[in-house]
């Protein structure tokens, strides 16, 4: 007997809730970076879930695409950090406000 | 027979070759180009006399053909624009006066500009050659579209000859107002065209569809037509009126004349070119290209008649007191188109191009002939600096007094025979129930009295009596190739009265009357003058008689013949009474203060100067102010508040990713709760 679907679906809304607190409080760079991983494989977790249940292998397919996109997105994600640093001395996205207007 | 015709646009395509060849390697070519234009002028010559010998003497003809269509109309709706040949008689005779007198000028031009030591020749050869090929290209043109194209380029070339000597003060501005008056006239013409296509569909002048047929069959059959609820005769008359303007500006008739005298800056044989074949001439051609399309309508026809015996009246008056040859002239081309225009507006079609040809010849003529006295005068150009010439300049003397007695009307030169007939088929029409016209066959009568004199008076002052300069007592001799184009023309204005001597035409017969025969086809094929060619002097008189109730009074010619030439006698006599002696006094300064009217030209520049600057200028200004602070004005406010109300707003933006992550949940969050409510999760 298996896990019945509701378990993963509270556990996949309180990782996407964790993630979601992780860049409302925290003002580092990489803390961000690291909550949309977690919102990414909060979701991750449901598509698996969802194809577990139906039986078919769509959603593990999607998972596999939205694992390769987090990589791309991390990639681009530490470029951006990395010049941060370079031009605010520094990491705290509250700092960069200088394009605003 | 058409392989005449498969040949014949090669007429319009020689002087445009040679423009091209001028144009490219003028400055190597020997005579800096004269030899080129005088080649192309002379080929298109031999070939319309060769097209015209074919059609007198073997019935070739008439022929239309469409030679390039350049927008192809919508399948069963919209109009086609093309370009074509028409050759009909009207045409091919035109063909050989603008190829003759360009021919002629060029050789003149020789003498008066090559032997003078002139610069900017290869400029002066290829415009003379363009002015030919837009000249002979308007009258082959086959609708009226293709006519208003080189109608234009007529009017550009006389704007680059007029203003020839461009350094000087007065040619640039000459030709501007050249450009710009008879400009202001073809606007009228072109909203014509526009109007032609849109009520007709097509401009073609020969066809059973043609614009004139269709316009004749619309009054005919009485259609109304309901744009603006005029009915068809309106339209058709407002239409001619329009094209009309066209002609106007052209033909220099009152009151776009004015641009006329100022033209005489240019070189002199421009001048013969301009009023005898090229520009001036445009205009009556026009109206006599389409006359059928004038000959439905009364009014009109009514306008043109008053219109140019008013011209000839008005024109002649302004030239008894000049004191220039050129100016004396260019008024007396004015007066003459007076009477073209008159001829036509009277009903007298082969009248009016019969004084077209003659006068061709022996204003070209007259031009010619003043442009040899000038060169021999070295540059002067005030009769009152010469006198004495006719002994010194014998052939000169002798063709310009040729050329005079034509343009006064004297018995048995050209003029007397196509002024009198103008003068006759108005009196005609007017006794046959046209009332209007004996008002215009006055004024026409009254001119040529005015005409004589004037014409008498610059040839007294000009060759008779004493020297009354040193120039005038050494005059500069002239080449032979200034005196080959006056003998030609001089031969020209003693014998053209033999094309239609319409005043004795009860002792010769009618069938005598070349011209008349020529321009009804009775030489060339049976189509012209039916419906596909709708074109002949015959149709246009069962127009005239069915459309404008023009009804030929019967009347012998010989009395309205005798009167005419009765005045002009009386006007020469005037002239030699007053001008005779050695010492002429100048008895026109006896007038006093009409004088002055008269030397001002009635104000008639100072009015339209005034019309530019105290009324158009306002309305211009005004309609400045209009745009610039109402129109622009509220696109500006637009654009205004836009800028007003981005710069507020994008304050609330504070570049800080938290609060944008923080905005982007809470939305999230109403979301939800909006949807969670209208959904019915908790209630």
């Amino acid at each position: 007997m298996s896990v019945p679907p509701e378990y993963y679906l509270i556990l996949s809304a309180a990782v996407f809730a964790i993630g979601v607190f992780g860049i409302l409080v925290r003002r580092n760079a990489l803390m961000f970076l690291m909550s949309v991983e977690l919102m990414v494989n909060a979701a991750n977790i449901n598509l698996i879930a969802f194809a577990f249940f139906y039986g078919n292998l769509t959603g593990q397919v999607f998972a596999m695409f939205v694992i390769a996109i987090a990589a791309a997105e991390v990639a681009i994600g530490i470029g951006i950090i990395l010049l941060l640093n370079r031009n605010f001395d520094g990491i705290d996205v509250t700092e960069a406000v200088t394009m605003r207007w | 027979m058409s392989e005449i015709f498969s040949t014949a646009p090669a007429i319009v395509l020689f002087p445009l070759a040679s423009f091209l060849i001028i144009l490219a390697f003028g400055k190597w070519m020997p005579l800096r180009g004269a030899l080129a234009g005088i080649v192309a002028t002379g080929f298109s010559l031999a070939v319309s006399i060769w097209v015209a010998l074919q059609m007198a003497l073997n019935g070739a003809g008439p022929y239309q053909e469409t030679l390039y269509e350049f927008i192809a109309g919508l399948e069963g709706e919209g109009v086609t624009l093309t370009f074509g040949v028409l050759f009909d008689p009207l045409s091919v005779l035109m063909l050989i006066i603008v190829s003759l007198i360009a021919f002629l000028v060029h050789v003149f031009s020789l003498g008066y500009m090559n032997d003078e030591g002139e610069t900017g020749l290869p400029r002066y050869y290829a415009s003379l050659s363009l002015f030919t090929f837009s000249m002979l290209a308007f009258v082959v043109s086959d609708n009226l579209l293709m006519a208003f194209v080189f109608f234009e380029l007529v009017g550009l070339c006389s704007y680059l000859l007029i203003g020839f000597w461009f350094r000087r003060d007065g040619p640039p501005s000459a030709a501007k107002k050249a450009f710009l008056v008879t400009r202001f006239g073809d606007y009228f013409f072109l909203v014509g065209v526009v109007a032609v296509f849109a009520v007709f569909g097509t401009t073609a002048y020969a066809g059973e569809n043609s614009f004139i047929n269709q316009a004749a069959d619309m009054v005919g059959d009485g259609t109304e037509y309901t744009f603006l609820n005029l009915s068809s005769q309106q339209v058709i008359d407002i239409t001619a009126l329009l094209i009309l303007g066209g002609a106007i500006g052209k033909s220099a008739q009152f009151p776009l004349h004015t641009w006329l005298p100022d033209a005489m800056e240019g070189p002199t044989p421009v001048s013969a070119l301009i009023h005898a074949a090229t520009m001036v001439a445009a205009g009556v051609y026009l109206v006599a290209r389409m006359y059928g399309f004038y000959a439905l309508s009364p009014n009109v026809l009514a306008i043109l008649a008053l219109l140019g015996g008013f011209t000839a009246l008005f024109a002649a008056t302004m030239a008894l007191v000049k004191q220039e040859l050129k100016q004396v002239l260019a008024y007396s081309t004015i007066s003459q188109y007076g009477y073209m225009m008159l001829a036509l507006g009277g009903g007298g079609y082969v009248a009016a191009v019969f004084h077209l040809t003659t006068h061709a010849i022996f204003k070209a003529l007259l031009f010619l002939g003043a442009g040899a006295v000038i060169i021999a005068m070295h540059h002067e150009e005030n009769m009152w600096e010469m006198g004495g010439l006719k002994d010194k300049m014998r052939v000169t003397y002798l063709t310009f007094l040729a050329g005079s007695l034509a343009l006064a009307g004297i018995f048995p030169f050209a003029g007397f025979w196509s002024k009198d007939e103008a003068l006759f088929e108005t009196l005609e029409h007017a006794l046959g129930g046209a009332d209007v016209l004996f008002v215009a066959y006055g004024f026409g009568l009254l001119a040529v009295i005015v005409t004589a004199f004037y014409t008498f008076r610059m040839v007294f002052l000009t060759f008779h009596g004493e020297p009354r300069t040193s120039h005038a007592e050494e005059p500069h001799s002239i080449g032979w190739n200034m005196k080959f184009p006056l003998v030609v023309l001089g031969i020209g204005s003693v014998v053209a009265g033999v094309l239609n001597m319409g005043v004795i035409k009860e002792f010769i017969g009618e069938r005598n009357l070349f011209l008349a025969e020529w321009l009804d086809g009775a030489t060339i094929g049976e189509e012209y003058g039916t419906e596909a060619f709708a074109l002949s002097y015959g149709h246009y008189g069962d127009l005239l008689s069915e459309y404008a109730g023009y009804e030929a009074a019967t009347l012998s010619p010989l009395g309205p013949g005798a009167i005419a030439l009765g005045l002009a006698v009386v006007g020469l006599g005037i002239a030699w009474y007053l001008y005779r002696a050695p010492e002429p006094e100048p008895h026109m300064t006896k007038l006093g203060g009409a004088r002055t009217v008269l030397m001002n030209n009635y104000y008639q520049d100072e009015l339209q100067v005034w019309l530019a600057t105290g009324v158009t200028l306002p309305i211009a200004r005004g309609a400045n102010t209009f745009d610039q602070g109402i129109i622009d004005g509220l696109v500006d406010a637009a654009g205004g508040v836009s800028m007003y109300a981005g710069e507020r707003f994008r304050k609330i933006q504070t570049g800080i990713v938290s609060n944008y992550a923080a905005l982007l949940t809470l939305g999230l969050l109403l979301l939800l709760v909006w949807l969670g409510i209208d959904g019915g999760w908790w209630f």
